[in-house]
């Protein structure tokens, strides 16, 4: 007895050792750019070590006077937010449609759906851009609120999907006899019944968009549809050289929020993330 | 308020025969029990007259009106599922509320309806809670009282009481019988306890893999059986079976031996309840294998050749087994079938 909690105890320690040192080696980076963000530009590119870093607040003020990072921001914001609503109204009547009723080709067209998301965007770069070229929304928020949409709304539907499929049929059934509409049945049972699903979709989609790159730098060409991801690339190719302090700083703020939501939705997340391959 | 009629239903399911070549009358106000094995197509049935099912062939009459292509929610039927299927968003209230709102049903009039339907069902306290926080058979008595808050024109209730003990299961049991007599709704009730079938319906409908073994009263299906199979459904213990021969009169197989009549011959199965077999006589001659006492009556087990036989004995009657014993059968309620299980019947 005594022996088996010792060896217990000497378990759990070993693997809150590991577990600890894997975290550190996770958050060293993100500590590192911290750290980089609050030091001045030639104390961050100087070859010798240095053990006692000069605190400074340089980056900021770059950041703040020569760089609209308010409005990078309100336009990850705004395309990221809008995507999300979009691929949701389009997403939740698709899934919908897709778990429960019955059709030719049902299972096709979810492939299908799904298999928009297997090829390399690089492929439909250029029709797209000719797309929006000719429909005048290059450079604008629309056009990066459609494109994100467009990229998520295969997983968005798949995951609701999944969680529309554990939804027992009998409840609908129920709703049916009780003498709902299928417009009531989807708004007053099947939403609230999978509502931790589309909040999973919701979030999953909202950091693919935060994150995305190629096609937001094929439309946006100037501040009006920059968002954090692609002005920060364009930072590091300024007149002024690498400014890496910035860089770092610009790199925490664009982190910070999808930091948050992760945590926010952990719990939920890894459900989505492995859905399908446990039922319940 | 309405009667309903199920002419030659069929459904399948691919290959698969759930219910075949259905024909029932229900009359109004009737209160119809639908007793069958696991998977004998009851659900099915249900979910057919519900509107939730269509069926392979054949049409489904509700009040006059042909409703094949009429959906579930303008039959206005009632159901209660055998999987409950409570809304996990909605408290309790809410869920019972759900039906009276759908229907239309003058908000002013829900919360006392709500409330008669909750105490009927013994929920009266449990209204705020959502179903995940309740029992099995808290569930399915939200379940229940959701389909009684409204008066529509059919009820249908799928194994209403199957989680319930059995005291609140004789409770329940009144309650619904009293309130389909009030309300005079026509009521299709599926269950699995000979019991609550004999006690609750007007007529029972035996099934089995899908097609009516026998439509009767409970009378008429307790005391004239059509077939060995309604003939082994019904009764606690069931109905003894025998396989034997007749000739001229009698019946014989191993270790029993009992007049039949003359029209009675060949390969053919004998019939006879426990309750219709008497300790002392000699129509079976075998040994005790068994002696369950129940309380109010003990139940006998007698091994004659290689037939098992029930037999219901007095209440004090005690034995060890191996004991050669005699039993007499009541020769006024003997059952006597053919090759094919089906019942002899006499002017043959
Ligand atoms: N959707 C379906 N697809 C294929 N077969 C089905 C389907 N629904 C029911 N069945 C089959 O039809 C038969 C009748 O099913 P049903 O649910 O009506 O049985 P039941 O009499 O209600 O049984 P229980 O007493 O166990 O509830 C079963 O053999 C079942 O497997
Ligand atoms: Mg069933």
């Amino acid at each position: 007895m005594a022996t088996a909690r010792k060896s217990r105890g000497e378990s759990r320690i070993l693997r809150y050792l590991i577990l600890g040192t894997w975290a550190l080696v996770c958050l060293l980076p993100i500590l590192w750019f911290l750290s980089i963000g609050f030091r001045p530009r030639t104390e961050v590119i100087t070859p010798e070590p240095i053990y006692w870093p000069t605190f400074s607040l340089d980056a900021w003020r770059l950041l703040l006077s020569d760089w609209p990072i308010a409005k990078y921001l309100l336009n990850s914001v705004l395309a990221v937010g809008g995507s999300v609503v979009i691929s949701l109204i389009l997403g939740i009547p698709a899934a919908y449609a897709l778990s429960r009723y019955e059709f030719r080709w049902r299972e096709d067209i979810g492939f299908y759906i799904l298999s928009t998301r297997m090829m390399a965007p690089a492929i439909v770069a250029v029709p797209i851009f000719f797309l929006f070229r000719s429909m005048g929304l290059l450079d604008t928020i629309w056009a990066l609120m459609l494109i994100y949409a467009a990229v998520n709304l295969s997983l968005v539907i798949w995951i609701i999907r999944s969680y529309m499929l554990d939804i027992p049929k009998e409840l609908e059934d129920a709703a049916r006899t009780d003498g709902a509409s299928d417009l009531r049945i989807l708004w007053e049972i099947i939403i609230p019944a999978c509502l931790p699903g589309i909040i999973t979709a919701a979030v999953i989609a909202a950091i693919f968009a935060i994150n995305e790159f190629l096609f937001t730098l094929l439309i946006a060409s100037t501040a009006n549809a920059y968002t954090m991801s692609v002005a920060l690339a364009n930072f590091t190719g300024g007149s002024d050289g690498i400014i890496y302090n910035a860089i770092a700083l610009v790199s925490f703020i664009a982190f910070v929020p999808i930091l948050i939501l992760v945590i926010l939705i952990q719990k939920h997340l890894s459900r989505g993330l492995t859905m399908g391959a446990v039922k319940g | 308020m309405a009667s309903i009629h199920l002419q030659n239903i069929v459904k399948r399911y691919g290959g698969f025969v759930g219910v075949q070549n259905m024909s029932l009358d229900i009359a109004d106000e009737e209160f119809l029990v639908l007793l069958g094995p696991s998977g004998c197509g009851k659900t099915t049935t249900m979910r057919m007259i519900a509107g939730l099912e269509e069926p392979t062939e054949g049409q489904i009459v509700i009040g006059g009106e042909v409703v094949n292509d009429i959906d579930a929610r303008d039959r206005d039927v009632a159901m209660v599922f055998q999987g409950y299927a409570l809304y996990p968003n909605m408290s309790i209230y809410e869920n019972i509320r759900f039906p009276l709102r759908m229907r239309g049903i003058p908000a002013s009039e829900h919360d006392a309806r709500i409330r008669k339907a909750a105490e009927m069902v013994e929920l009266g306290s449990f209204l705020d809670r959502k179903p995940g926080a309740l029992s099995g058979g808290q569930r399915q008595r939200a379940a229940l009282a959701r389909a009684v808050v409204r008066q529509p024109q059919v009820f249908l209730m799928d194994e209403p009481l199957s989680n319930l003990d059995a005291k609140l299961r004789q409770s329940m049991r009144v309650q619904i019988k009293h309130m389909q007599r009030q309300l005079k709704v026509t009521t299709v009730y599926v269950t699995h306890d000979q019991i609550e079938a004999m006690t609750l319906a007007d007529r029972i409908v035996i099934m089995n893999k899908g097609a009516i073994q026998q439509v009767g009263t409970p009378d008429e299906i307790y005391s004239d059986p059509a077939n060995t199979f309604v003939a082994g459904f019904i009764g606690s213990p069931p109905m003894n079976l025998i396989q034997g021969t007749a000739r001229d009169g009698r019946f014989t197989a191993p270790g029993i031996s009992v007049p039949c009549p003359r029209f009675v011959h060949g390969q053919v199965t004998l019939g006879v309840r426990p309750e219709d077999c008497h300790v002392g006589g000699d129509n079976l001659q075998g040994q005790v294998y068994g002696v369950e006492p129940t309380g109010d009556v003990t139940y006998l087990t007698v091994l004659g050749g290689t037939n098992k036989i029930e037999v219901k004995a007095a209440r004090d009657y005690r034995s060890d087994i191996d004991v050669a014993i005699g039993i007499a059968f009541d020769p006024a309620h003997l059952y006597f079938f053919d090759e094919s299980g089906q019942r002899i019947r006499g002017a043959a």
